[in-house]
């Protein structure tokens, strides 16, 4: 098979094609909101800890 | 499994909706504290200062240099950031009492950060940088040259010595240094 197949038309022919039936799309990714949403809540309660409980108890510069 | 484009545009929306609180949050906490607790970066204050001349006349010369008391007691200390010292390499603050400290560079960007505190500026040379603070602490506490300003610069720092109230005892030019006991 040529490396430089031309791949725009391969996905071109398949705009219409039913993919439902296709084993590699059906383990779809679980939890990626769980996963995203507990990371970003960690990030924001250690920024939040961080200003609240560290930079503002050392008391206000101006 | 077709795509479910209802349910996609329903996720993204809910995921920018916690963004925006998320970023609402993050804001609000910054604003309460510029305005409740008044807390602003030094670089609220812009001040020129010619840096060629700075040790010759004005307040940056070397014999008003250090921690002085003005006639309403405010609390004032003068420190030159030059490659690779601080002059004064100590001064000397009241514990919990308002003090400014102001800084000037008559050659390269300096910068100062006193450990444990939230004093942290950097020293453009034809500015003047006044940081307002209190000191909590007691005890002598470190205060490095933060910015890259040379080869010396590893071995550019200073002490901020915080003595309780009642040994603050300014003398008759109303100056208290690291020296006097």
């Amino acid at each position: 098979m040529d490396d430089h197949a031309p791949i725009a038309n391969l996905s071109a022919s398949n705009d219409d094609a039913d993919i439902s039936g296709d084993p590699r799309l059906r383990p779809a990714p679980r939890g990626a909101f769980a996963l995203a949403g507990v990371t970003v809540g960690l990030l924001v309660a250690a920024w939040l800890a961080v200003y609240f409980l560290l930079f503002l108890t050392r008391g206000p510069v101006g | 499994m077709a795509v479910d484009e209802p349910s996609v545009a329903r996720s993204e929306k809910h995921w920018a909706i916690a963004m925006v609180a998320v970023s609402t949050v993050l804001l609000s906490s910054i604003v309460y504290a510029a305005v409740g607790m008044h807390l602003r970066p030094p670089s609220n204050n812009v001040e020129t200062i010619d840096p060629a001349t700075l040790h010759v006349s004005g307040e940056f010369v070397e014999d008003n240099l250090g921690t002085s008391v003005d006639s309403k007691g405010n609390v004032t200390i003068r420190v030159v950031t030059a490659q690779f010292a601080f002059q004064p390499a100590c001064v000397v603050v009241p514990q919990d009492t308002p003090v400014t400290l102001r800084l000037a560079s008559p050659d390269v960007i300096h910068g100062i950060i006193v450990v444990g505190t939230n004093v942290n500026t950097m020293v453009v040379p034809g500015y003047v940088s006044q940081v307002r603070t209190r000191f909590h602490q007691l005890g002598e506490q470190l205060m490095p040259c933060h910015e890259f300003c040379g080869l010396g610069h590893s071995q550019m720092l200073a002490h901020v010595r915080v003595v309780p109230k009642a040994d603050f005892k300014p003398d008759a030019e109303r100056r208290v240094t690291c020296a006097a006991k």
